[in-house]
């Protein structure tokens, strides 16, 4: 298997004067700084030669106190090795500007789209830089840049001014000051591009087609976004997807914020599965501080990121049956009633239902209560016998296999190619799971198989939504019988200022491969704090899979995805 | 008003109806009239009351998930909770509800479409703001995206606290709304 350090010496016998800082933390994490002249070129060698086929997000930084800016395209593979390379470009701030990798990656679209509107870095040769998440108001302000006053500013409380609008509602708005007037400093010109309703106006070519709105809002599911589908009759001729309207700028908010206070952003972030989004932060800021875990608390972990991920599969199960059977609630109360048992064992050791806060830098909160093995055992068999009598439900059922087979399906290089993780790609038959590639806690000691489809289609996906629910149960198990007695915290103290430097580490949510990237210059607060998502790369190859389709089975694909808009908005 | 000015086809009238009177008033004038109208002799009688108490046993609320909040609505509206039991049950469309629940943080991008979805919704409607995003800001009081002053928007009746409340908690908020629906103190008018 390939390691950092073959991938750096062949980068750099490939590439000679085009590398500069190389640093390689471990086996498997490599930063680089590229020639934003090369970057293209070192991207194409390392997916031809070296097995990097995953375009895994991309990330700007921007380095006020040096005047620069950074675009960091993080790089992995599908299973050929588990190196993560993380490539920066820089850019001079007053005008900054890196090529695009739009044409060697589908999926870096979203990704550049999400860097400039943040932060105002052009992307040369981007076919559609606009605006993805923020509103046309907030377009041309670039919040995520160090400079950016917040709005409201209620840290200095002054400059945040009321105001009534012509049509009698109040808003809190920063003029500018005189100073900034005379320095020139305001933004005036924003950006000029077409609006979300012009862009999609645009393909209309006859009067038989019509534009349907699919949102913003959405009976089941957790979070508003706008699907607009362009249909000739009944077939859906092409999709659009306008989301951002519960983004909340959380990474923005953690720089704001203590290490600590961070770890209730990363909860509501998304709030269905907030234990491994606690899991990811706190991982990649142990990786900073270079803590331990005990192994108890190791083992804590996974049981209630098991029992998380369990949930999550059952009400994401739910907002499907309920999306295919139009308005009957009945399969969704079965979800729901089941449900409820795994958040009531989880709600006995973190106390809270939804949002736990639970784990920490170097442990957990606190230890199992009493009697949560016992508890766990009599819930557990009952769990496993229900979701084998849905999976038999499910198969037997030659309506739902009419209605769902080949609906919406992807073929395993599709799905490489557009940045797929999670069970939409497990479901077309590649076996990429983060407990498996880059193995975290006692995941490597523990059995289980890592579940895949054959078609890729929506029945494939929930088939394995619900089998991967037994293959949690099974883990849980295994971890209640071997689990040690032991202290669940670091017995090193934990300092408020985290050391300088960076670190990247991934987790498997169970919407896909969800990673944290984050920079600390030796402060008491996180500098930058960069989430890939996992539902936002798997949302954005959902308007490709629905043309072609009838509008009825466009409601069923986005239903299958599994969608958290509220961790892809952020 | 009489009855010529409502109804313009000649009616023709006993004379002796036109001495009966209703609530006080001409029983004529009470039957040919306009909604207004109605609603003024509703105010006169104890009939207000069984409005009231229809109303306060119907709160259809808007699946409206926006936040931590609404998965928690979820919940609410489903088995486990069982909010139907006070006759608050789940719609899908603004168009068949009474009440309209904030679930979450209010977005500036989301707010037009919001309002859009409260406007959708027939009168007499309340509305409630759940969690601290939809009260405060909360967590995010200083967002750049989020608007933290949600009162200015909407006539919020009931505020219920938490990060995220739990279902109990949105059973309480539902049942003081009853009370007010029934004590007749909402914003709302009538």
């Amino acid at each position: 298997m390939t390691n950092a350090n073959e991938v750096l010496s062949s980068l750099q016998s490939a590439f000679p004067g085009a590398l500069s800082d190389p640093r390689v933390e471990s086996d498997t994490r490599l930063w680089v700084t590229v020639d934003s002249k090369k970057i293209r070129d070192v991207c194409k060698y390392m997916t031809d030669k070296l097995g990097f086929d995953h375009y895994a997000g991309s990330a700007g930084v921007d380095w006020i106190a040096r005047n620069e800016m950074e675009v960091v395209e993080i790089m992995t593979s599908y299973g050929a090795h588990n190196v993560v390379a993380m490539l920066k470009v820089k850019t001079p701030r007053d005008n900054p500007s890196v090529p695009s990798l739009v044409d060697m990656y589908w999926n870096a679209n979203w990704y550049e789209r999400e860097t400039w509107e943040m932060f105002g870095i052009n992307f040369e040769g981007h076919p559609e830089l606009y605006p993805l998440l923020l509103s046309d108001p907030l377009v041309g302000v670039w919040p995520w840049r160090k400079d950016f006053k917040g709005y409201p500013d209620l840290t200095t409380g002054e400059r945040a001014v009321q105001i009534t609008t012509p049509e009698g509602y109040t808003e809190y708005r920063f003029p500018p000051t005189p100073a900034e007037v005379e320095a020139g400093t305001v933004v005036t010109e924003r950006p000029k591009y077409p609006t979300f309703r012009e862009r999609e106006e645009a393909w209309i070519k006859s009067d038989s087609e019509m534009i349907m709105h699919l949102g913003p809002q959405h009976a089941m599911v957790p979070g508003p976004f706008l699907l607009d589908v362009l249909v000739e009759g009944e077939r859906v001729k092409k999709a659009f997807l306008d989301i951002g309207y519960i983004h909340k700028g959380i990474e923005k908010i953690m720089e704001n914020r203590t290490w600590l206070q961070g770890i209730t952003y990363t909860d509501r972030m998304c709030y269905v599965a907030s234990l491994t989004n606690n899991e990811c932060y706190c991982g990649a800021v142990e990786r900073l501080l270079g803590l331990e875990v005990p192994l108890r608390a190791q083992y804590i972990r996974v049981i209630l990121e098991e029992l998380s991920r369990i949930q999550s599969h059952l009400i994401g199960t739910g907002e499907f049956l309920t999306l295919i059977a139009g308005v009957g609630f009945a399969p969704w109360q079965y979800m729901i009633i089941d449900r409820e048992k795994i958040i009531s064992l989880i709600e006995s050791v973190t106390g809270a239902r939804l949002t736990h806060s639970f784990v920490r830098f170097g442990g957990v909160r606190n230890d199992l209560p009493e009697g949560f093995a016992d508890h766990c055992r009599k819930v557990l068999p009952y769990m496993k016998s229900r979701i084998e009598e849905f999976i038999e439900f499910f198969a037997q059922d030659p309506i739902y296999h009419a209605r769902m087979e080949n609906i919406g399906s992807i073929s395993p290089e599709t799905a490489k190619k557009m940045g797929c993780a999670g069970r939409v790609l497990r479901a077309a038959g590649v076996p990429y799971d983060m407990r498996i590639e880059d193995p975290i806690l006692v995941y490597p000691e523990l059995d289980f198989k890592v579940i895949t489809g054959t078609r890729g289609d929506s029945a494939d996906r929930i088939d394995c939504t619900l089998r991967e629910i037994l293959e949690s149960i099974h883990i849980i198990e295994q971890c209640l019988d071997r689990i040690p007695a032991g202290p669940i915290k670091s017995e090193t103290k934990i300092p408020k200022k985290v050391p300088a430097g960076e670190a990247y580490y991934r987790v498997e949510d169970p919407r896909g491969e969800m990673g944290m990237y984050v920079i600390s210059d030796g402060g008491d607060k996180p500098y930058r704090v960069k989430v890939r998502g996992p539902f936002y790369a798997t949302f954005q190859t959902l308007t490709p899979l629905l043309e072609g389709v009838y509008i009825a089975d466009a409601v069923a694909i986005a239903g299958s995805m599994d969608g958290c808009p509220s961790e892809s908005d952020r | 008003m009489g009855i010529s000015d409502v109804i313009p086809v000649p009616v023709c009238i006993d004379e002796e109806i036109e001495k009966w009177t209703i609530f006080g008033q001409p029983v004529t004038e009470v039957w040919f009239t306009t909604t207004e109208k109605i609603h003024e002799i509703i105010q006169m009688g104890p009939i207000k009351n069984i409005f009231n108490w229809g109303r306060k046993n119907s709160v259809y609320f808007l699946m409206q998930p926006m936040g931590c909040c609404g998965v928690e609505m979820f919940v609410f509206g489903a088995a486990p909770y069982d909010s139907d039991r006070f006759g608050c049950i789940p719609r899908n469309t603004p168009r068949q509800t009474d009440v309209m629940i904030i679930s979450g943080y209010l977005t500036r991008k989301y707010l037009p479409v919001f309002k859009n979805l409260w406007e959708n919704m027939p009168e007499p409607k309340w509305c409630i703001a759940i969690g601290e995003c939809a009260i405060s800001g909360g967590p995010f009081y200083d967002s750049y995206n989020i608007i933290q002053n949600t009162g200015d928007y909407f006539p919020i009746d009931v505020y219920i606290p938490g990060c995220p409340p739990r279902p109990e908690q949105f059973i309480e908020g539902l049942i003081n709304l009853q009370e007010k629906i029934k004590q007749r103190k909402d914003k709302r008018g009538y």
